[in-house]
């Protein structure tokens, strides 16, 4: 890839040919209908500022996916699995048409939260297990990952100030690494501390910027400009920048690493929709998530 | 040669041993004495082999297909089959390339595999830590491995799933979904690394199993079979997909607080056999392990396998010759006691 414009419209033209007849996207070339699939490639769409027609039966999709108790989860029969219904308050984000579905969604995380409890003095783990934030999955502890995209989701959508955002937000702080960064989740496992991931880092970083202060994540933000010198895998290095971005942060060679990126699937063969997805915000958003999805007008 | 010299001898279920079993399957808090519950014990004979293997630049697809001849694994067993290798990639780290099953032994079994006639080796992997599976192949060097002998790779991750019954029921999970890929697959080979695991007590062929799971329904790493109880879920997921064959990557293994943050431990073995359970037994006492107090083993044994010595038929190098006592760490409850006498 070559140039700003000429990446977007390679994504773009690699994104559009996800597209599934019955609306929204599949995740693989010619594959089936996936939810989550179609949140990111709707997110996308939305912040590229085109495909209209794809966005709109996204969109559409995504609500008929939705469940009566606002959830959109990735598979019909599998409703515990409800981590997608913060990708599609981002993908209805900016649609009139869809303002009663997100506002249900949004309700929904709001009343939801992971499995929570007082930590036993002795536990392996040092992270305090009493701060809710989101799980992957029902009934299970909250993760990092799911906790900041809801963030950043329930931020967008206006509920940033929300009670259990507020806690979310604790719980990301309480589960940063001391030497920097974030993985899925844990700090401490019986007194050794666990190694961060790039793609969670970067995602904690989205999530927290203009919530908390910059010296509080300054080592995270060390670790994740280091990191990114050496990775070109889309997932590490879409979130990565997105971190960065929303920390005003845009590393000099930001676009030749994504071209880099892109290239990979000459390696690996062609990416999933979400990692086309994210590349593209990577691509858009320089000032992380935020930047683009926010400024989506209302139509 | 038939699959595994065993015989099997269904055991009368009394009463009490149906109610402990029920009891067991009801309640998701871990603890020995509730997995070893159920009625349906089985008597057991199973083969493993263990070779001597120095370093990775050795001919491992070479020392695998003795490993099949010592076996009794047929060609025609394997002629024209899907073979889906399921290595442990739990998440990479630059310099700790103990974490991981290693390249070279993944290359290896492929190799042994087409060679022995297979109609198609893939390798899938669902990392239990990380969501990023190009990073993981990228880092742990297996990505151009799969690119140079142009083997195909599953992010089983992200698969769509299919629900089938859960055919262990020690946890309550009614069913389990699988990815799309294992329908494909005529045998599943758990591709494992030799190391001890701060919940688990060890981590071998049986437990790399978890990452056939897709993060999608389960999450990251796996939080649904973390809550539902390790143990009862390793149970599960065996009983359930069954797999055909163990290879265990022993040439330098992890040791202490694995499965990420312990110390490499060169033991230069690899243990192969049909029975992940007396693989695993035996991988095990080659780490100076009781493979009786691994609850997960204990639980197995008699119903998916055995872990007893005297039915574990031992091929190439006894135990004692690679004996290499890895060490375990008395403030992590899995691990005290563990210690073979």
């Amino acid at each position: 890839m070559k140039g700003r414009s000429s990446e977007i419209s390679l994504l773009l033209t690699a994104l559009r040919s996800r597209g599934v007849d019955s609306g929204g996207f599949s995740n693989r070339p010619g594959g089936e209908f996936r939810v989550d699939a179609t949140g990111w490639g709707a997110v996308a769409l939305a912040a590229a500022g085109t495909g209209e027609d794809l966005l709109g039966t996204a969109r559409a999709r995504l609500a008929s996916e939705q469940q009566k108790d606002g959830r959109v989860s990735v598979s019909p029969d599998h409703p515990e699995a409800f981590w997608p219904t913060a990708l599609a308050i981002l993908a209805w984000h900016g649609s009139r048409a869809h303002r009663e579905a997100q506002s249900r969604a949004v309700k929904f995380l709001l009343s939801m939260t992971g499995r929570h409890f007082v930590k036993d003095p002795e536990a392996p783990v040092e992270h305090d297990t009493s701060i809710r934030g989101w799980p992957w999955i029902a009934n299970t502890h909250s993760m990092v990952g799911p906790t900041a995209l809801s963030l950043i989701a329930l931020r967008i959508a206006g509920h940033g100030e929300n009670e259990l955002s507020r806690e979310a937000t604790r719980m990301l702080m309480d589960r940063q690494l001391p030497t920097g960064g974030w993985n899925y989740g844990n700090t401490f496992v019986y007194g050794h501390e666990l190694y961060p991931q790039p793609e969670n880092t970067g995602l904690a970083l989205d999530a927290l910027a203009g919530s908390v202060l910059r010296q509080d994540v300054s080592r995270s933000l060390g670790y994740l400009e280091s990191r990114l010198t050496r990775l070109r895998a889309p997932l590490s290095l879409g979130w990565g920048l997105l971190g960065l971005g929303a920390w005003e942060i845009r590393p000099r060679k930001a676009s030749l690493w994504l071209s880099e990126s892109f290239e990979l699937q000459k390696k690996y063969g062609p990416y999933d929709t979400t990692l086309l997805s994210l590349l593209l915000m990577a691509v858009l958003a320089t000032g992380g998530l935020a930047s683009v999805v926010e400024k989506q007008e209302i139509r | 040669m038939t699959r595994q010299k065993k015989t099997r001898m269904k055991v009368d279920c009394s009463r009490r041993e149906f109610l402990l079993g029920a009891l067991g399957a009801g309640i998701a808090a871990s603890g020995s004495s509730l997995l070893l519950g159920s009625c349906t014990r089985k008597d057991w004979r199973a083969d493993s082999f263990i070779v001597k293997v120095s370093n990775y630049k050795a001919d491992i697809a070479s020392v695998l297909l003795e490993g099949f001849r010592e076996l009794g694994v047929e060609a025609g067993e394997i002629k024209g089959k899907r073979i889906l290798l399921k290595p442990n990639l739990i998440e990479p780290h630059v310099g700790a390339g103990h974490i991981n099953t290693h390249p070279n032994v993944v290359r290896g079994a492929v190799e042994a595999f087409l060679r022995f006639g297979a109609s198609e080796v893939l390798v899938g992997e669902g990392p239990g830590h990380s969501r990023d599976s190009v990073l993981v192949l990228e880092e742990s060097g297996l990505g151009d491995v799969l690119v140079e002998d142009r083997i195909p790779f599953a992010d089983l991750n992200y698969e769509q799933g299919y629900a089938v019954e859960n055919l262990g029921r020690r946890t309550q999970l009614a069913s389990l979904t699988l990815p799309a890929t294992l329908k494909r697959a005529d045998w599943v080979v758990s591709v494992a690394k030799l190391k001890t695991h701060h919940w688990t007590g060890v981590t071998l062929s049986m437990k790399n199993l978890f990452g056939l799971m897709p993060g999608i329904y389960y999450g990251w790493p796996k939080n649904v079979l973390h809550w539902e109880g390790i143990d009862r879920c390793i149970f599960d997921i065996n009983a359930t997909v069954k797999p055909h064959f163990a290879i265990v990557d022993g040439i330098v293994g992890m040791e202490g607080d694995g499965p990420i943050m312990g110390e490499p431990r060169h033991a230069g073995m690899i243990v192969m056999g049909r029975n992940l359970a007396a693989v695993d037994a035996t991988c095990a006492r080659a780490m100076g392990i009781d493979p009786s107090k691994v609850v997960h083993l204990a639980a197995a044994s008699g119903r998916l396998g055995t872990i007893r010595e005297s039915d574990i038929r031992q091929r190439g190098e006894n135990i004692a010759s690679v004996r290499t006592d890895f060490a375990l760490m008395e403030k992590i409850h899995a691990q005290r006691g563990l210690r073979l006498e």
